[in-house]
């Protein structure tokens, strides 16, 4: 891994300078002004399923997310910009990681408790840097990223490199992102060292498999390659291929799994975890994704999107959507979408009380199982290129409001309403 | 899944030679033709990270930077 990505960044170097800078005395600016991008999202779920509780329990969840995208010209070919966000979520399922510090409600998997884990807030700060040659046909790219929550710290770095030619109607591009992260594992309580609880209802001696993990980092590499071609003056595609490897702990810590090989111990109506889920060391990934817009009139465009995704814990996916934006005037686009999701379960997915204690490796995560989802939405976009509408010095250049229905064949269903507005410095 | 993957690449090679020129590109530089998602879609790929097991191709996270599958 480490010579692949010695190659690669020695390759993308090697391009890099290779090419001529063709600066011309007078030459556009890549972004003539400053922007700001204001964006949040409310987002509610709602399942039976839920992966802390072994697959059987509530999946409500609600998050709040706020983000700040700032874009400064530093001059006419070089962009810094400077994303940071914060996401805040309140959710049942994990708020049982201790589900037994209810205010005199029974324990159970299909309520929340009002445990620490209830609610947490996911912090992000995510800087890149823009470089574009003289004559536009070269942009390089760098990017840091780092992010921290409750019970998961990341921080990341990447860079990246395309190449337009055949005058602007062909690209390439090579990138890569690497990513160093660290679980601040939260074992279900009853696993925890000293637990002990004289209301446990069983045959026999509570005592589960569980031992903590040693190993608590999760490393990322990803490798993307795309392709991209204008096919004629209203049509055009590209097509894109990432490949990842991930190494460490791949698996959740604080989600239980039942065996149906254990007795049943329970402390109201809550069953204890026999054991924490175990997925392997490493994972390889390769999802390829195509796009092929089409500007079929005045009136309407089709934006079509497919992926194929394929990974060696035995799940294969297939992902489309189609978006058809109607321009309803010259300020306002009405966007219709629907994206469609299938997957194959993981080989390590088993079924509350399916899984056996002697095996390698399960989890009764229904995220890693077999489903089909639908996602139907739809936006509204406004537009103003003369920005007359004024926030102090900055004008409103556009407002975008989504709105998503997503539902799984499992049962999961969520919404989802976006808002983003982006403002230019005069 | 091979035979798509290289009929595809072919489909996209061998169109390769049209050159729109600048002055034609009207409706092709329009917003909405960009080959990428919105800015707007960001949220929902960020859920649809965590909810599902495929990732990736589709220029955000593809493995790593949160508790996600």
């Amino acid at each position: 891994m480490n010579k692949l990505l010695f190659f690669f960044v020695f390759f993308i170097c090697l391009i890099g300078f290779s090419q001529n800078d063709n600066t011309n005395s007078y030459q556009t600016r890549v972004l003539e002004t400053a922007e700001i991008e204001l964006l949040f999202s409310y987002y509610d779920q709602d399942g039976r399923n839920a992966a802390v509780t072994g697959g059987e329990g509530t999946e409500e969840l609600t998050d709040a997310t706020s983000s700040i995208v700032v874009k400064i010209p530093l001059n006419p070919n070089d962009i810094l910009t400077v994303d940071a966000g914060i996401s805040a979520y309140s959710s049942a399922s994990t708020s049982n990681v201790d589900p037994f510090d209810k205010n005199g409600t029974r324990a159970s998997p299909f309520s929340a408790s009002s445990g620490a884990s209830q609610s947490d807030a996911l912090v992000h700060f995510n800087p890149s840097y823009e470089h574009s040659s003289g004559d536009r046909n070269s942009v390089y790219s760098a990017q840091a990223y780092v992010s921290s929550e409750y019970d998961y710290f990341s921080i990341g770095f990447g860079g990246g490199y395309t190449r337009l030619f055949n005058e602007k109607n062909t690209s390439v591009s090579a990138s890569f992102q690497i990513f160093l992260d660290k679980w601040i594992p939260q074992y279900p309580v009853e696993l925890r060292n000293g637990f002990n609880d004289s209301g446990i209802i069983g045959n026999g001696v509570y005592d589960p498999l569980f031992t903590p993990f040693n190993d608590e980092t999760r490393n990322s590499y990803s490798l993307s390659l795309g392709f991209s071609q204008i096919l004629g003056k209203r049509i055009q595609g590209s097509i894109f291929m990432d490949v990842v490897s991930q190494q460490g702990l791949l698996s959740t810590p604080h989600q239980r799994v039942y065996f149906s090989d254990a007795n049943d111990f329970f402390i109201e109506d809550f069953q204890l975890a026999d054991n924490v889920e175990q997925l392997p060391e490493s994972r390889f990934k390769i999802p390829i994704g195509a796009r092929l817009n089409y500007y079929l009139s005045d009136l309407i465009i089709l934006r079509s999107y497919y992926r194929f995704y394929s990974d060696d814990w035995g799940i294969t996916a297939h992902t489309a959507s189609l978006e058809a934006p109607l321009k309803l005037s010259e300020k306002f686009t009405f966007y219709p979408n629907y994206r469609y999701y299938n997957q194959t379960a993981a080989d390590y997915f088993y079924r509350k009380e399916t899984a056996v204690s002697s095996l390698d490796f399960y989890t009764s995560d229904f995220d890693l199982s077999a489903y089909t989802a639908h996602q139907y939405g739809m936006g509204i976009r406004y537009k103003d290129i003369f920005t007359s509408a004024k926030v102090f010095t900055f004008g409103l250049k556009t407002i975008d409001f989504r709105f998503g229905k997503y539902d799984r064949s499992d049962g999961l269903d969520s919404l989802i309403f976006s808002l983003g507005t982006t403002f230019v410095g005069d | 899944m091979k035979k798509v993957v290289l009929l595809l690449t072919f489909g996209v090679v061998s169109t390769s030679c049209v050159v729109v020129k600048e002055y034609d590109k009207v409706y092709l530089n329009d917003e909405e033709m960009v080959l990428s998602a919105r800015g707007s879609e960001r949220f929902e790929t960020n859920f649809q990270i965590y909810r599902e097991a495929a990732a990736g191709a589709n220029g955000g996270k593809s493995g790593g930077g949160c508790g996600c599958n």
